[in-house]
């Protein structure tokens, strides 16, 4: 049975049209470009020169490419006197040599320049500013100061009030450097505005990196966020790093530092009686709260004004992960709870809360949802 | 022309008997194939369901832990169970016909083989039926999220599903193998084997060399969670990252086997709608042997994030591997130089395959170069890439190869125009949903969370791609409509409806039991051109 001719559509002029109807679709909109964001650190910027080298030959490649497949689409048609075979050409050394050879010189190329942008994002500096390891456990970062030493801790950011939770403030211009720690799963610490990310490995070798704030991105805050999945609550798993000057950064550390050594962090599970000195006694009242079904068992919660107090949490779902996360009225978070597998029980140790209603939730099961009140 | 005898009528209860205990190679292939499509519009819901919850900002449509089910399952049944079989059913129907062989070298194996895969499949979905759902950690299942500390019983099913698949794979290659080299037509030397059989071969070789390794880090990990280990996890002296790297060195490789055998189907269609053979032959030959052999040595290049691989080992022979898939790429446009194209949908899908899967090429030099990769790793814009290869890749060149030899399994053609409108539908579905994922990705959205807030600036594109998939979806309808209708009232095929190369349209539409009654002779790797226009030229100096 002969292949039906007369049956003849276009689909070079289609695609064609279809192509540029996108383009002309994003050029209207406000589309955003197909760039990376302009980086805020010195190694970031790196990478962005990189990129805009692949960009550019990227683009070229597609377009002698795509326009030669085009070409051939449109010119090769076969027409209704084409009755004779086309020649029947099997190849040709010649320029399958060249078009072998001047792939492996482009990649080449690409390699060598990518190997040196590797080199410059790489490099640590022998006396960095600051020096900081980054806390990933599930679902939140915190953030530990550390001395010159590179090991002691001069405090931590928690969610216990000390700093900012989740967020960690650097000052610009200076080499800061990072090591990342996670004693669960593995986390990523990625900042788009950095373009840049490294994961954070659980076990006893961890990794950890260089960057430097650009001085002119001094006041800005940029977002970051895990990028390797670590669970239910991977997708709100945020933080923020503010870029501050080096003498509000000195401040706000020797604040940091002085307040940590009044308030000595609550520890995981603090002993019932009442701890020596004048401290708060971290476990205040006990709240009971129950998870059955995906849903808690009270919609409302009472809890004493300014003082840390205890959620005995019961989850009774088997097989399935709750925690409770408090928010504050700003939507930010106030605590997060370990994730527990149920059936389980865990003790929380809730920060003191100022008088006012307060959101909570199941970081797993954003439906399982109450209130708690503070007075 | 021979007359094309179509199957008589049975009766229900007998063809049930004879699909279920068929040894039969075409029939085998034609179940692989079934079997898959099934998975793939399963697959595809979860899809749409993962596109629902990513439509608007801060969408509670599902909790986070049915969300990352959904992708897990969506990715797991698109590779496991769609992907890598159907190329598998492909390779069953035709590589015995295009190399004259009666059957596989072994057709019982080649039964179990199949049987497997639904079996696998069940076990698979039987995971939204155990408390804690089915696996939530990705299809790439690192460790210590799969550890029985942080899942459930659906990882273990999902280690289970796996393990099967592999077994069905690892079967099915030595099966292929032995039949390639073994069960050869006289005359079917080696360089006159039709490409296909060549992308089959190399997979088949990857599939043995890689899968094996899969299979022992599946177990491995079945024994932390279940009995005590701690290979792979680093609360109890086990090591994470040596799961990545066991599984990289399957998963990579088994880019090429989801690749490769696509690109052979191709390699059929561009020679047959231009009328002429393909452009550089051995070329093509050696650039898959080396794709293959390269491909074992680029796994880490999942794992620059890692920060413990050496990089520039890993960046060069990422970059280098695109050289022998750039030849591919000019010998296929060569091919069409100076032809005389005819657009029937085959070739409407394998041009579709060559653009898309063009981007799929040019968006992952941008990973290569690993600062680069720093930034644009585990974002939506590596989600773009993989579905540019994967989808706009395989899947554009899966349907070329429905509409090719669909008229060869069933002796009804499939109709034209229907055919046409599923491949506009696709092509613009496909395009709407995961170009916008790069500006995604370079905006900084990371893959598999469950929502993003408002304020991050990915509302828009977002809602673009769930658009998108709802276009594809919508392409399912002309596409399932033209195969029932076509099946029950197609135009009738005849042996040769698109003047073939190879042996496969030397016999009936749907070919008898074993194939053939005669064969003709083979002096090229086209025979039944050859036949057809009194020629025996071959590529360079195999006349």
């Amino acid at each position: 049975m002969p292949i039906t001719r007369n049956k003849r559509t276009r689909p070079a002029a289609l695609v064609l049209s279809l192509l540029l109807a996108l383009v002309a679709a994003g050029c209207a909109s406000q589309f955003p470009q197909l760039y990376p964001p302009n980086a805020s650190t010195s190694q970031g910027a790196e990478v962005r020169t990189l990129y805009d080298i692949v960009f550019v030959l990227a683009v070229v490649i597609f377009l002698a490419v795509e326009g030669a497949i085009i070409y051939a689409v449109v010119r090769y048609r076969r027409k209704p006197d084409d009755a004779d075979l086309p020649p029947q050409t099997h190849g040709n050394n010649l320029v399958e040599i060249i078009w072998t050879i001047i792939p492996t010189i482009i990649v080449v190329y690409l390699f060598v320049v990518s190997w040196q942008a590797l080199n410059t994002v790489e490099a640590k500096s022998d006396h960095p500013g600051v020096r900081v390891k980054a806390i990933a456990e599930r679902f939140a970062w915190s953030f530990a100061y550390l001395g010159d030493d590179g090991t002691t801790p001069l405090f931590t950011t928690d969610a216990q009030g000390h700093g900012v939770f989740g967020t960690m403030v650097v000052p610009v211009g200076e080499p800061i450097h990072v090591t990342l720690h996670s004693p669960d799963v593995i986390h990523a610490f990625y900042v788009p505005k950095f373009l840049f990310k490294r994961d954070v490995n659980p076990g006893p070798v961890e990794n950890n990196f260089d960057f430097t704030v650009d001085a002119g991105d001094v006041g800005q805050t940029f977002r970051g966020q895990c990028a390797e999945l670590c669970g239910a609550g991977h997708g709100g798993m945020t933080f923020e790093v503010k870029a501050v000057t080096r003498a509000e950064f000195d401040t706000w550390l020797k604040q940091q530092i002085d307040a940590a050594k009044k308030a000595p962090p609550a520890s995981g599970s603090p002993p019932a009686g009442s701890p020596p000195g004048g401290s708060p006694p971290a476990a205040g009242p006990v709240i009971e709260l129950a998870a059955q079904n995906l849903a808690f068992d009270k919609a409302t919660l009472q809890a004493p004004a300014d003082k840390p107090f205890q959620i005995h949490f019961v989850n009774k779902d088997n097989a399935t992960q709750h925690n409770v996360q408090i928010k504050n009225p700003d939507g930010t978070v106030a605590f997060s709870g370990d994730l527990v597998t149920g059936p389980a029980e865990a003790n929380y140790n809730a920060p003191a809360l100022k008088a006012g209603s307060y959101p909570f939730s199941c970081v797993v099961h954003p439906a399982m949802t109450g209130t708690i009140t503070v007075q | 022309m021979a007359t094309t005898a179509l199957t008589p009528a049975a009766t229900y209860r007998s063809a049930l008997y004879e699909w279920v205990t068929t040894t039969d190679h075409k029939k085998i292939g034609i179940l692989y194939l079934v079997n898959s499509f099934v998975f793939f519009f399963i697959g595809g819901i979860l899809a749409l369901g993962v596109r629902s919850q990513l439509a608007v900002p801060d969408n509670k449509l599902f909790s986070p832990d049915l969300y990352n089910q959904l992708f897990t399952m969506h990715a797991s049944l698109m590779l496991f169970l769609f992907i890598i079989p159907i190329l598998a059913g492909f390779a069953n129907y035709v590589v015995p016909l295009q190399i004259g062989a009666p059957d596989m070298a072994f057709p019982r194996i080649n039964a179990l083989s199949f049987w497997m895969l639904p079996l696998a499949g069940i076990i698979m979905l039987a995971g939204f039926l155990v408390p804690g759902g089915a696996a939530a950690e990705g299809w790439t299942s690192y460790s210590p999220l799969a550890q029985a500390k942080y899942s459930g019983v659906g990882t273990d099913l999902w280690l289970v599903a796996v393990t099967l698949i592999g077994t069905s794979s690892i079967l099915g290659s030595v099966n292929f193998l032995v039949t390639i080299f073994k069960m050869r037509a006289p005359g079917m030397t080696m360089f006159r084997l039709p490409i296909l059989v060549w992308t089959a071969l190399v997979t088949s070789v990857l599939v043995l060399m890689a899968t094996p390794v899969l299979t022992s880090a599946l177990i491995m990990l079945f024994i932390d969670r279940n009995y005590g280990g701690a290979f792979f996890d680093p609360a109890n002296g086990g090591n994470a990252v040596l799961w990545q790297n066991i599984f990289r060195f399957y998963s990579h490789p088994a880019v090429y086997i989801m690749i490769l055998i696509v690109m052979g189907i191709v390699s059929e269609v561009l020679p047959v709608f231009s009328r002429k053979p393909l452009f550089g032959y051995k070329a093509f030959v050696f650039a898959t042997a080396g794709i293959g052999a390269l491909g074992f040595s680029v796994w880490a290049h999942h794992m620059f994030t890692t920060g413990t691989v050496y990089l520039p080992f890993f960046s060069f022979m990422t970059f280098l591997i695109a050289v022998p898939t750039g030849v591919k790429m000019f010998n296929w446009i060569a091919t069409l130089f100076r032809g005389q194209l005819t657009f029937a949908t085959p070739l409407l899908f394998a041009l579709g395959f060559l653009t898309m899967f063009l981007i799929g090429g040019i968006n992952g030099a941008f990973s290569a170069a690993v600062p680069v990769d720093f930034a644009l790793h585990d974002t939506y814009w590596v989600v773009a890439h993989l579905h540019y290869v994967l989808f706009g890749g395989s899947v554009f060149g899966v349907f070329a190869g429905v509409y090719y030899w669909f008229p060869k399994m069933s002796g009804r053609m499939l109709n034209e125009t229907l055919g046409k409108i599923h491949f506009l539908l696709v092509f613009i579905g496909f395009n709407v949903t995961f170009f916008p994922m790069h500006l995604l990705g370079l905006e900084g959205m990371p893959r598999r969370i469950a929502t993003y807030a408002s304020t991050a600036g990915w509302n828009q594109l977002n809602l673009l791609a769930t658009i998108g998939s709802l276009i594809i979806a919508a392409s399912a309808v002309p596409f399932l409509w033209n195969v029932l209708i076509s099946l029950r009232s197609g135009e009738p095929a005849g042996d040769d409806p698109w003047e073939g190369n190879t042996l496969e349209w030397a016999t009936t539409s749907p070919p008898p039991p074993y194939n053939f009654d005669h064969l003709p002779e083979i002096r090229s790797e086209r025979p039944v051109f050859d036949a057809r226009h009194g020629r025996t030229g071959g590529h360079g100096g195999q006349s």
